[in-house]
Protein backbone atom coordinates (compact mmCIF):
# COMPACT_ATOMS: atom_id res chain seq x y z
CA UNK A 1 0.00 0.00 0.00
CA UNK A 2 1.59 3.56 -0.72
CA UNK A 3 0.96 6.49 0.91
CA UNK A 4 -0.19 9.74 -0.77
CA UNK A 5 3.62 11.80 -0.47
CA UNK A 6 1.36 15.32 0.17
CA UNK A 7 -0.98 13.12 2.83
CA UNK A 8 -1.37 15.63 5.78
CA UNK A 9 -0.71 13.19 8.02
CA UNK A 10 2.42 12.59 7.46
CA UNK A 11 5.05 14.37 9.76
CA UNK A 12 7.63 15.62 7.00
CA UNK A 13 11.29 16.42 8.07
CA UNK A 14 12.00 18.56 5.15
CA UNK A 15 10.36 21.84 6.24
CA UNK A 16 12.06 21.73 9.83
CA UNK A 17 15.29 21.29 8.01
CA UNK A 18 14.99 24.42 5.61
CA UNK A 19 13.47 26.21 8.70
CA UNK A 20 16.67 25.00 11.07
CA UNK A 21 19.19 26.04 8.18
CA UNK A 22 17.84 29.18 7.33
CA UNK A 23 18.35 30.00 10.70
CA UNK A 24 21.89 28.60 10.83
CA UNK A 25 22.93 30.25 7.49
CA UNK A 26 21.63 33.53 9.25
CA UNK A 27 23.63 32.94 11.83
CA UNK A 28 27.06 32.28 9.91
CA UNK A 29 26.50 35.13 7.47
CA UNK A 30 26.50 37.31 10.41
CA UNK A 31 29.63 35.52 11.97
CA UNK A 32 32.12 35.61 8.92
CA UNK A 33 35.56 34.27 11.11
CA UNK A 34 33.42 31.25 11.99
CA UNK A 35 36.11 28.51 12.33
CA UNK A 36 35.49 25.30 10.15
CA UNK A 37 34.00 22.06 10.68
CA UNK A 38 36.45 18.98 10.82
CA UNK A 39 35.02 15.57 9.95
CA UNK A 40 37.18 12.85 10.47
CA UNK A 41 36.55 9.13 9.15
CA UNK A 42 38.95 6.76 9.97
CA UNK A 43 39.67 3.85 7.74
CA UNK A 44 38.03 2.86 4.18
CA UNK A 45 34.50 2.51 5.51
CA UNK A 46 32.33 2.51 2.47
CA UNK A 47 28.88 3.75 4.52
CA UNK A 48 30.61 6.33 6.05
CA UNK A 49 31.62 8.07 2.67
CA UNK A 50 27.52 8.71 2.15
CA UNK A 51 27.53 10.29 5.64
CA UNK A 52 30.03 12.90 4.73
CA UNK A 53 29.34 13.70 1.37
CA UNK A 54 25.74 14.42 2.53
CA UNK A 55 27.10 16.35 5.45
CA UNK A 56 29.66 18.10 3.56
CA UNK A 57 26.49 19.20 0.99
CA UNK A 58 24.32 20.78 3.73
CA UNK A 59 27.74 22.37 5.31
CA UNK A 60 28.22 24.27 1.52
CA UNK A 61 24.38 25.54 1.25
CA UNK A 62 24.73 27.08 5.09
CA UNK A 63 28.03 28.39 3.76
CA UNK A 64 30.00 26.63 6.75
CA UNK A 65 33.42 25.54 6.28
CA UNK A 66 33.87 21.74 6.02
CA UNK A 67 36.82 19.77 6.30
CA UNK A 68 36.61 16.14 5.51
CA UNK A 69 39.59 14.43 7.09
CA UNK A 70 40.26 10.58 6.17
CA UNK A 71 43.06 9.14 8.55
CA UNK A 72 44.32 5.50 7.27
CA UNK A 73 42.87 2.14 9.02
CA UNK A 74 46.35 1.68 10.77
CA UNK A 75 46.26 4.88 12.60
CA UNK A 76 46.76 4.06 16.39
CA UNK A 77 44.46 5.30 19.32
CA UNK A 78 47.11 7.45 20.39
CA UNK A 79 47.63 9.26 17.51
CA UNK A 80 44.22 9.94 17.12
CA UNK A 81 43.51 11.17 20.30
CA UNK A 82 46.98 13.23 20.13
CA UNK A 83 45.22 15.14 16.31
CA UNK A 84 41.95 15.34 18.40
CA UNK A 85 43.62 17.70 21.21
CA UNK A 86 45.36 19.24 18.12
CA UNK A 87 41.81 20.11 17.18
CA UNK A 88 40.64 21.41 20.25
CA UNK A 89 43.40 23.81 20.64
CA UNK A 90 43.04 25.12 17.36
CA UNK A 91 41.04 28.00 17.32
CA UNK A 92 40.24 27.80 13.60
CA UNK A 93 38.13 24.36 14.23
CA UNK A 94 34.82 25.16 15.51
CA UNK A 95 33.60 21.39 15.96
CA UNK A 96 34.71 17.93 15.17
CA UNK A 97 32.65 15.07 13.67
CA UNK A 98 33.66 11.72 14.08
CA UNK A 99 32.29 9.33 11.77
CA UNK A 100 31.54 5.95 12.70
CA UNK A 101 31.72 3.47 12.51
CA UNK A 102 35.36 2.63 12.83
CA UNK A 103 37.83 0.33 12.53
CA UNK A 104 38.03 -2.90 15.49
CA UNK A 105 41.29 -1.51 17.37
CA UNK A 106 40.38 2.12 17.70
CA UNK A 107 37.64 3.09 20.83
CA UNK A 108 35.73 5.48 19.36
CA UNK A 109 34.15 6.33 23.09
CA UNK A 110 37.43 6.97 24.44
CA UNK A 111 37.96 9.36 21.15
CA UNK A 112 34.59 11.21 21.53
CA UNK A 113 35.57 11.75 25.21
CA UNK A 114 38.76 13.48 24.07
CA UNK A 115 36.59 16.10 21.85
CA UNK A 116 36.20 19.32 23.88
CA UNK A 117 32.81 19.72 25.22
CA UNK A 118 32.55 23.14 23.14
CA UNK A 119 33.90 21.59 19.95
CA UNK A 120 31.68 18.02 20.29
CA UNK A 121 29.00 18.89 17.73
CA UNK A 122 27.81 15.33 18.35
CA UNK A 123 26.88 15.95 21.49
CA UNK A 124 29.03 12.53 22.30
CA UNK A 125 31.25 13.64 25.12
CA UNK A 126 29.89 11.74 28.59
CA UNK A 127 29.83 15.73 29.95
CA UNK A 128 27.77 16.60 26.83
CA UNK A 129 25.38 13.48 27.55
CA UNK A 130 25.68 15.17 31.45
CA UNK A 131 24.91 18.73 30.36
CA UNK A 132 21.77 17.42 28.57
CA UNK A 133 20.27 14.98 31.94
CA UNK A 134 20.80 18.57 33.70
CA UNK A 135 18.71 20.38 31.07
CA UNK A 136 21.07 21.63 29.41
CA UNK A 137 19.91 20.44 26.01
CA UNK A 138 21.42 22.79 23.63
CA UNK A 139 24.47 20.81 22.44
CA UNK A 140 22.31 17.53 22.20
CA UNK A 141 23.02 13.85 20.56
CA UNK A 142 21.25 15.24 17.03
CA UNK A 143 19.39 12.25 15.84
CA UNK A 144 17.43 12.61 19.41
CA UNK A 145 17.44 16.28 19.29
CA UNK A 146 15.90 15.81 15.59
CA UNK A 147 13.15 13.38 16.84
CA UNK A 148 12.28 16.21 19.71
CA UNK A 149 11.73 19.65 17.01
CA UNK A 150 9.42 16.92 15.10
CA UNK A 151 7.36 16.38 17.83
CA UNK A 152 7.64 20.28 18.64
CA UNK A 153 6.88 20.95 15.13
CA UNK A 154 3.04 19.10 15.62
CA UNK A 155 2.34 22.65 17.82
CA UNK A 156 1.40 20.00 20.94
CA UNK A 157 2.41 21.27 24.20
CA UNK A 158 4.89 19.13 25.50
CA UNK A 159 3.64 19.41 29.45
CA UNK A 160 2.35 17.09 30.56
CA UNK A 161 1.94 14.62 27.12
CA UNK A 162 2.61 11.47 27.94
CA UNK A 163 5.41 10.27 25.79
CA UNK A 164 6.50 6.65 25.35
CA UNK A 165 10.28 6.05 24.31
CA UNK A 166 11.03 2.44 22.38
CA UNK A 167 14.40 1.79 23.04
CA UNK A 168 17.02 2.65 25.46
CA UNK A 169 20.30 3.42 23.56
CA UNK A 170 22.97 5.72 24.65
CA UNK A 171 23.23 7.84 21.77
CA UNK A 172 19.28 7.88 20.62
CA UNK A 173 16.78 6.41 23.13
CA UNK A 174 17.77 8.06 27.15
CA UNK A 175 18.80 11.57 25.68
CA UNK A 176 15.39 11.58 23.77
CA UNK A 177 13.71 10.44 26.95
CA UNK A 178 15.46 12.99 28.57
CA UNK A 179 14.97 15.92 26.18
CA UNK A 180 10.86 15.13 26.16
CA UNK A 181 11.23 15.35 30.24
CA UNK A 182 12.56 18.62 29.98
CA UNK A 183 9.71 19.76 28.34
CA UNK A 184 7.25 18.56 30.81
CA UNK A 185 6.23 15.13 29.13
CA UNK A 186 5.83 12.02 31.47
CA UNK A 187 8.75 9.81 29.68
CA UNK A 188 8.25 5.83 30.27
CA UNK A 189 11.32 4.19 28.25
CA UNK A 190 10.82 0.91 26.94
CA UNK A 191 13.08 -1.97 25.82
CA UNK A 192 13.95 -5.65 24.89
CA UNK A 193 13.04 -6.54 28.28
CA UNK A 194 9.44 -4.61 28.53
CA UNK A 195 6.44 -7.41 29.27
CA UNK A 196 4.67 -5.05 26.79
CA UNK A 197 5.29 -2.65 24.68
CA UNK A 198 1.82 -2.39 23.80
CA UNK A 199 0.27 -1.60 26.61
CA UNK A 200 2.91 1.54 26.80
CA UNK A 201 2.21 2.81 23.37
CA UNK A 202 -1.43 2.24 23.24
CA UNK A 203 -1.78 4.78 25.96
CA UNK A 204 0.89 7.17 24.50
CA UNK A 205 0.13 10.54 23.23
CA UNK A 206 3.81 10.61 21.35
CA UNK A 207 5.66 7.12 20.48
CA UNK A 208 9.01 7.27 19.39
CA UNK A 209 10.72 4.24 18.05
CA UNK A 210 14.55 3.77 17.91
CA UNK A 211 15.06 -0.07 17.88
CA UNK A 212 15.86 -0.60 14.33
CA UNK A 213 13.13 -3.36 13.58
CA UNK A 214 11.42 -3.01 10.59
CA UNK A 215 7.94 -2.97 10.78
CA UNK A 216 7.79 -3.24 14.69
CA UNK A 217 4.83 -0.82 15.47
CA UNK A 218 1.53 -1.65 13.87
CA UNK A 219 -1.67 0.32 13.80
CA UNK A 220 -2.56 -2.09 16.56
CA UNK A 221 -0.24 -0.57 18.96
CA UNK A 222 -1.21 3.56 18.85
CA UNK A 223 -3.74 5.23 20.32
CA UNK A 224 -5.94 7.18 18.25
CA UNK A 225 -4.48 10.47 17.15
CA UNK A 226 -0.97 10.11 18.41
CA UNK A 227 2.14 11.50 17.02
CA UNK A 228 4.53 8.60 15.96
CA UNK A 229 8.31 9.20 15.55
CA UNK A 230 10.28 6.43 13.49
CA UNK A 231 13.72 7.14 14.17
CA UNK A 232 14.24 3.34 12.44
CA UNK A 233 16.03 2.94 9.46
CA UNK A 234 16.27 -0.89 8.20
CA UNK A 235 17.76 -2.25 4.79
CA UNK A 236 14.58 -4.63 3.80
CA UNK A 237 13.81 -6.48 0.18
CA UNK A 238 11.26 -3.72 0.04
CA UNK A 239 13.70 -0.58 0.52
CA UNK A 240 14.39 1.42 3.57
CA UNK A 241 12.12 1.14 5.64
CA UNK A 242 11.41 2.61 9.44
CA UNK A 243 10.47 0.83 13.10
CA UNK A 244 6.90 1.50 12.41
CA UNK A 245 4.78 0.19 9.64
CA UNK A 246 3.54 3.45 8.20
CA UNK A 247 0.76 2.64 5.97
CA UNK A 248 -1.03 0.71 8.66
CA UNK A 249 0.23 3.29 11.41
CA UNK A 250 -1.07 6.45 9.19
CA UNK A 251 -5.20 5.68 9.60
CA UNK A 252 -4.87 5.60 13.04
CA UNK A 253 -2.19 8.32 14.29
CA UNK A 254 -2.79 12.07 14.04
CA UNK A 255 0.78 12.40 12.89
CA UNK A 256 3.81 9.91 11.38
CA UNK A 257 7.04 10.98 9.92
CA UNK A 258 7.93 8.93 7.49
CA UNK A 259 11.58 6.83 6.83
CA UNK A 260 12.86 7.91 4.62
CA UNK A 261 11.88 11.52 4.95
CA UNK A 262 11.32 11.90 8.05
CA UNK A 263 13.56 12.03 11.03
CA UNK A 264 17.00 11.92 9.18
CA UNK A 265 17.06 15.26 7.43
CA UNK A 266 16.46 17.16 10.57
CA UNK A 267 19.22 15.29 11.77
CA UNK A 268 22.04 16.80 9.78
CA UNK A 269 20.60 19.89 10.12
CA UNK A 270 20.66 19.95 13.98
CA UNK A 271 24.48 19.12 13.59
CA UNK A 272 24.69 22.44 11.88
CA UNK A 273 22.74 23.80 14.34
CA UNK A 274 25.16 22.90 16.55
CA UNK A 275 27.90 24.12 15.18
CA UNK A 276 26.35 27.50 15.69
CA UNK A 277 25.48 27.32 19.30
CA UNK A 278 29.33 25.41 19.59
CA UNK A 279 30.17 28.86 17.95
CA UNK A 280 28.19 31.06 20.53
CA UNK A 281 29.34 28.91 23.17
CA UNK A 282 33.06 29.49 22.63
CA UNK A 283 32.50 32.95 22.49
CA UNK A 284 30.73 32.97 25.75
CA UNK A 285 33.86 31.21 26.83
CA UNK A 286 36.17 33.59 25.99
CA UNK A 287 37.82 31.26 23.34
CA UNK A 288 37.13 33.44 20.67
CA UNK A 289 36.40 37.73 19.61
CA UNK B 1 -1.20 -9.29 54.81
CA UNK B 2 0.78 -6.66 55.94
CA UNK B 3 4.41 -5.69 54.14
CA UNK B 4 7.74 -6.10 55.12
CA UNK B 5 9.29 -3.17 56.54
CA UNK B 6 12.28 -2.42 54.75
CA UNK B 7 15.04 -1.26 57.61
CA UNK B 8 17.53 0.66 55.77
CA UNK B 9 19.48 1.13 59.23
CA UNK B 10 20.21 -2.16 59.45
CA UNK B 11 21.37 -2.77 55.90
CA UNK B 12 23.38 0.39 55.94
CA UNK B 13 24.90 -1.19 58.61
CA UNK B 14 25.97 -4.38 56.97
CA UNK B 15 26.91 -2.09 53.89
CA UNK B 16 29.62 -0.22 56.52
CA UNK B 17 30.31 -3.58 58.02
CA UNK B 18 31.61 -4.93 53.92
CA UNK B 19 33.30 -1.73 53.07
CA UNK B 20 35.10 -2.23 56.61
CA UNK B 21 36.23 -5.56 55.98
CA UNK B 22 37.80 -4.52 52.66
CA UNK B 23 39.41 -1.13 53.92
CA UNK B 24 41.21 -3.04 56.22
CA UNK B 25 42.10 -5.71 53.58
CA UNK B 26 43.42 -2.79 51.88
CA UNK B 27 45.32 -1.66 54.50
CA UNK B 28 46.98 -5.02 55.53
CA UNK B 29 47.82 -6.11 51.56
CA UNK B 30 49.21 -2.57 50.51
CA UNK B 31 49.31 -0.15 52.96
CA UNK B 32 46.65 1.76 51.34
CA UNK B 33 44.07 3.89 53.97
CA UNK B 34 41.57 5.39 52.00
CA UNK B 35 40.53 9.04 52.84
CA UNK B 36 37.59 11.15 52.26
CA UNK B 37 37.92 14.76 52.38
CA UNK B 38 34.68 16.99 53.36
CA UNK B 39 34.51 20.74 52.73
CA UNK B 40 31.97 22.80 55.01
CA UNK B 41 31.99 26.61 53.81
CA UNK B 42 29.84 28.41 56.14
CA UNK B 43 27.83 28.11 59.82
CA UNK B 44 25.15 26.21 58.40
CA UNK B 45 23.56 24.23 61.59
CA UNK B 46 22.04 21.43 59.75
CA UNK B 47 25.30 21.17 57.36
CA UNK B 48 27.20 20.65 60.73
CA UNK B 49 25.54 17.92 61.78
CA UNK B 50 25.81 16.30 58.35
CA UNK B 51 29.39 16.75 58.31
CA UNK B 52 30.03 15.64 61.78
CA UNK B 53 27.57 11.96 61.16
CA UNK B 54 30.03 12.05 57.78
CA UNK B 55 33.30 12.29 59.63
CA UNK B 56 32.22 9.78 62.62
CA UNK B 57 31.04 7.13 60.20
CA UNK B 58 34.21 7.97 57.85
CA UNK B 59 36.49 6.72 60.65
CA UNK B 60 34.80 3.92 62.33
CA UNK B 61 35.32 1.93 58.89
CA UNK B 62 38.90 3.23 59.25
CA UNK B 63 39.08 5.79 56.30
CA UNK B 64 40.91 9.08 56.85
CA UNK B 65 38.24 11.86 56.91
CA UNK B 66 39.88 15.17 56.32
CA UNK B 67 37.86 18.44 57.30
CA UNK B 68 38.02 21.75 55.97
CA UNK B 69 35.98 24.26 57.38
CA UNK B 70 36.26 27.53 55.64
CA UNK B 71 34.34 30.96 56.74
CA UNK B 72 31.31 31.70 54.88
CA UNK B 73 32.85 34.96 52.91
CA UNK B 74 35.76 32.50 51.15
CA UNK B 75 35.89 33.79 48.37
CA UNK B 76 35.68 31.28 45.15
CA UNK B 77 39.55 31.33 44.47
CA UNK B 78 39.95 30.22 48.02
CA UNK B 79 37.40 27.22 47.71
CA UNK B 80 38.88 26.21 44.11
CA UNK B 81 42.75 26.33 45.51
CA UNK B 82 41.68 24.27 48.23
CA UNK B 83 39.71 21.82 45.56
CA UNK B 84 42.62 22.15 43.42
CA UNK B 85 44.90 21.05 45.90
CA UNK B 86 42.40 17.65 47.21
CA UNK B 87 42.42 16.81 43.69
CA UNK B 88 46.05 16.57 43.80
CA UNK B 89 46.67 14.65 46.66
CA UNK B 90 47.25 11.06 46.59
CA UNK B 91 45.83 10.30 49.71
CA UNK B 92 42.51 11.60 49.39
CA UNK B 93 39.91 9.83 47.09
CA UNK B 94 37.09 11.31 47.48
CA UNK B 95 36.34 14.60 48.10
CA UNK B 96 32.71 16.35 48.94
CA UNK B 97 31.18 20.30 48.96
CA UNK B 98 28.81 20.09 51.53
CA UNK B 99 25.64 21.90 50.21
CA UNK B 100 23.98 24.10 50.33
CA UNK B 101 27.40 26.90 49.75
CA UNK B 102 26.83 30.82 50.44
CA UNK B 103 25.11 32.73 48.02
CA UNK B 104 28.25 33.79 46.33
CA UNK B 105 29.13 30.78 45.37
CA UNK B 106 27.93 28.32 42.61
CA UNK B 107 27.24 25.30 43.26
CA UNK B 108 27.44 23.58 39.94
CA UNK B 109 30.80 25.36 39.45
CA UNK B 110 31.98 23.95 42.59
CA UNK B 111 30.95 20.45 41.71
CA UNK B 112 32.72 20.85 38.31
CA UNK B 113 36.10 21.87 40.08
CA UNK B 114 36.32 18.35 41.32
CA UNK B 115 38.38 15.82 39.63
CA UNK B 116 35.20 13.44 38.43
CA UNK B 117 37.03 10.73 40.22
CA UNK B 118 37.00 11.78 43.30
CA UNK B 119 33.39 13.22 42.53
CA UNK B 120 31.92 10.51 45.31
CA UNK B 121 28.90 12.40 45.32
CA UNK B 122 28.17 11.53 41.48
CA UNK B 123 26.88 14.52 41.26
CA UNK B 124 29.72 16.09 38.28
CA UNK B 125 28.28 16.84 34.61
CA UNK B 126 30.51 13.82 34.16
CA UNK B 127 29.34 11.21 36.37
CA UNK B 128 25.87 12.02 35.40
CA UNK B 129 27.05 11.64 31.77
CA UNK B 130 28.98 8.47 32.31
CA UNK B 131 26.10 7.02 34.01
CA UNK B 132 23.71 7.80 31.43
CA UNK B 133 26.11 6.37 28.97
CA UNK B 134 26.15 3.12 30.89
CA UNK B 135 29.79 3.65 31.28
CA UNK B 136 31.97 3.48 34.53
CA UNK B 137 31.84 6.19 37.10
CA UNK B 138 30.59 7.70 40.58
CA UNK B 139 26.67 7.52 41.27
CA UNK B 140 24.92 9.80 43.58
CA UNK B 141 24.93 8.43 47.09
CA UNK B 142 20.78 8.56 47.82
CA UNK B 143 19.96 6.38 44.07
CA UNK B 144 22.86 4.26 44.63
CA UNK B 145 21.20 3.55 48.30
CA UNK B 146 18.12 2.95 47.01
CA UNK B 147 19.52 0.63 44.08
CA UNK B 148 21.04 -1.56 47.02
CA UNK B 149 18.10 -1.89 48.97
CA UNK B 150 15.70 -2.97 45.55
CA UNK B 151 18.71 -5.40 45.12
CA UNK B 152 18.39 -6.94 48.52
CA UNK B 153 14.75 -7.26 48.21
CA UNK B 154 13.60 -8.41 44.96
CA UNK B 155 17.09 -9.72 43.56
CA UNK B 156 16.32 -9.69 39.62
CA UNK B 157 14.65 -6.60 38.25
CA UNK B 158 14.16 -7.36 34.37
CA UNK B 159 11.27 -6.50 32.92
CA UNK B 160 9.54 -4.88 35.92
CA UNK B 161 7.61 -1.95 35.81
CA UNK B 162 9.07 0.82 37.76
CA UNK B 163 8.15 4.34 38.31
CA UNK B 164 10.06 7.36 40.11
CA UNK B 165 8.08 10.32 41.27
CA UNK B 166 10.28 13.01 40.84
CA UNK B 167 13.28 14.49 38.09
CA UNK B 168 15.88 16.10 40.45
CA UNK B 169 19.15 16.26 39.18
CA UNK B 170 20.23 15.13 42.99
CA UNK B 171 17.70 11.73 42.74
CA UNK B 172 15.14 11.54 40.12
CA UNK B 173 17.22 11.07 36.88
CA UNK B 174 20.14 9.08 38.17
CA UNK B 175 17.43 6.53 39.99
CA UNK B 176 16.07 6.41 36.45
CA UNK B 177 19.21 5.45 34.78
CA UNK B 178 20.14 2.99 37.37
CA UNK B 179 16.41 0.84 37.47
CA UNK B 180 17.00 1.60 33.53
CA UNK B 181 20.25 -0.41 33.42
CA UNK B 182 18.73 -2.79 35.87
CA UNK B 183 16.40 -3.33 32.73
CA UNK B 184 13.28 -2.40 34.28
CA UNK B 185 10.53 -0.66 32.15
CA UNK B 186 11.42 3.25 33.49
CA UNK B 187 8.69 5.84 34.22
CA UNK B 188 9.52 9.39 35.19
CA UNK B 189 6.60 11.33 36.93
CA UNK B 190 6.61 14.66 38.52
CA UNK B 191 4.75 17.72 38.90
CA UNK B 192 3.17 17.83 35.54
CA UNK B 193 1.75 14.32 35.21
CA UNK B 194 -1.64 14.25 33.93
CA UNK B 195 -2.59 11.16 36.52
CA UNK B 196 -0.42 10.29 39.12
CA UNK B 197 -1.81 8.27 40.85
CA UNK B 198 -2.96 6.02 37.91
CA UNK B 199 1.00 5.84 36.64
CA UNK B 200 2.06 4.74 40.43
CA UNK B 201 -0.41 1.74 40.01
CA UNK B 202 1.27 0.68 36.79
CA UNK B 203 4.35 -0.23 39.25
CA UNK B 204 5.80 -2.92 40.59
CA UNK B 205 8.82 -0.92 42.11
CA UNK B 206 7.95 2.98 43.39
CA UNK B 207 10.35 5.19 44.36
CA UNK B 208 8.65 8.28 45.73
CA UNK B 209 11.17 12.04 45.94
CA UNK B 210 9.52 14.93 45.95
CA UNK B 211 9.06 15.78 49.59
CA UNK B 212 5.45 16.52 49.94
CA UNK B 213 4.26 14.42 53.31
CA UNK B 214 2.02 11.26 52.85
CA UNK B 215 1.41 12.39 49.21
CA UNK B 216 1.50 8.56 48.08
CA UNK B 217 -1.94 6.82 49.31
CA UNK B 218 -2.86 3.45 49.82
CA UNK B 219 -4.50 3.45 46.82
CA UNK B 220 -1.48 4.80 44.49
CA UNK B 221 0.14 1.20 45.19
CA UNK B 222 -0.22 -1.83 43.41
CA UNK B 223 -0.65 -4.60 45.35
CA UNK B 224 2.39 -6.43 45.86
CA UNK B 225 4.48 -3.57 44.92
CA UNK B 226 8.20 -2.80 46.30
CA UNK B 227 8.29 0.97 47.36
CA UNK B 228 11.54 3.02 48.47
CA UNK B 229 10.45 6.24 50.06
CA UNK B 230 13.06 9.05 49.91
CA UNK B 231 10.87 12.10 50.58
CA UNK B 232 11.74 13.90 54.34
CA UNK B 233 8.99 16.61 55.28
CA UNK B 234 9.55 17.62 59.23
CA UNK B 235 6.56 18.33 60.86
CA UNK B 236 5.47 19.58 64.64
CA UNK B 237 4.83 16.52 66.57
CA UNK B 238 1.07 15.82 66.49
CA UNK B 239 1.26 14.73 70.06
CA UNK B 240 4.48 16.12 71.67
CA UNK B 241 4.76 19.66 71.74
CA UNK B 242 7.60 21.78 70.74
CA UNK B 243 8.81 18.32 69.63
CA UNK B 244 9.03 17.79 65.49
CA UNK B 245 8.50 14.66 63.24
CA UNK B 246 9.88 13.24 60.24
CA UNK B 247 7.03 12.07 57.70
CA UNK B 248 7.91 10.51 54.18
CA UNK B 249 6.52 11.09 50.90
CA UNK B 250 4.23 7.44 51.12
CA UNK B 251 1.36 7.29 53.53
CA UNK B 252 3.29 4.55 55.71
CA UNK B 253 0.36 2.75 57.29
CA UNK B 254 -1.74 2.68 54.14
CA UNK B 255 0.87 1.45 51.72
CA UNK B 256 1.83 -1.43 54.50
CA UNK B 257 -1.52 -2.87 53.65
CA UNK B 258 -1.19 -2.85 49.77
CA UNK B 259 2.42 -3.45 49.24
CA UNK B 260 4.78 -6.31 49.57
CA UNK B 261 7.57 -4.29 51.36
CA UNK B 262 7.80 -0.31 52.34
CA UNK B 263 11.17 1.83 53.26
CA UNK B 264 9.77 3.52 56.49
CA UNK B 265 10.83 7.38 57.24
CA UNK B 266 12.95 7.71 59.33
CA UNK B 267 15.10 4.26 59.23
CA UNK B 268 14.93 3.88 55.49
CA UNK B 269 16.53 5.33 52.92
CA UNK B 270 18.24 8.00 55.22
CA UNK B 271 20.71 5.61 56.90
CA UNK B 272 22.05 4.58 53.26
CA UNK B 273 23.16 7.71 51.83
CA UNK B 274 26.38 7.82 53.79
CA UNK B 275 26.86 4.33 53.42
CA UNK B 276 26.92 4.84 49.96
CA UNK B 277 29.02 7.81 50.56
CA UNK B 278 32.46 5.56 51.92
CA UNK B 279 31.30 3.06 49.40
CA UNK B 280 31.80 5.28 46.62
CA UNK B 281 35.30 6.98 48.64
CA UNK B 282 36.29 3.28 49.01
CA UNK B 283 35.82 2.49 44.93
CA UNK B 284 37.40 5.42 43.97
CA UNK B 285 39.94 4.36 45.98
CA UNK B 286 40.29 1.08 44.33
CA UNK B 287 40.71 2.46 40.69
CA UNK B 288 42.86 5.27 41.67
CA UNK B 289 45.41 2.20 43.03
CA UNK B 290 44.33 -0.01 40.06
CA UNK B 291 43.10 -2.66 42.08
CA UNK B 292 39.95 -4.62 41.87
CA UNK B 293 36.42 -2.81 43.43
CA UNK B 294 35.01 -4.32 46.01
CA UNK B 295 31.38 -5.92 44.60
CA UNK B 296 27.66 -5.22 45.52
CA UNK B 297 28.82 -1.55 46.43
CA UNK B 298 28.56 0.52 43.02
CA UNK B 299 25.79 0.08 40.31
Amino acid sequence: MSIDPKDPRLLRGAPVRQRILDDVQAYVAQHSNIGRIVSVSIGDIPEVGIYVRNQARVAEKVQLPFDQEYWGADVTQEECKARIQKMNDDPDVLGVILQRPVPDHINVRSLQSAIHPLKDLEGMNPASIGNIIYNDVALAPCTAAAAVELVRETGLNMEGLEVVMVGHSEIVGKPAAMMLMAEGATVTVCHHMTRSVAMHSRRADVVVVAVGKAHLIGADMIKPGAVVIDIGINQTDDGIVGDVDTASVIDTAGWVTPVPGGVGPVTVAILMRNATVAHQRQVAAGWLN
Amino acid sequence: MAATKIDGKAFAAQVRGQISEHVQRLKDDHGITPGLAVILVGEDPASEVYVAAKHKQTVEVGMASFEHKLPADTSQEDLFALIDQLNADPTVHGILCQFPVPDHLNERDVVARIDPAKDVDGLSVVNAGLLASGETGLVSCTPLGCLMLLRDQLGNMSGKEAVVIGRSNLFGKPMGQLLLQENCTVTIAHSRTADLPAVCRRADILVAAVGRAEMVKGDWIKPGATVIDVGITRIPHPEKPGKSKLLGDVDYAEALDVASAVTPVPGGVGPMTIACLLANTLTACCRAHGLVEPEGLTA
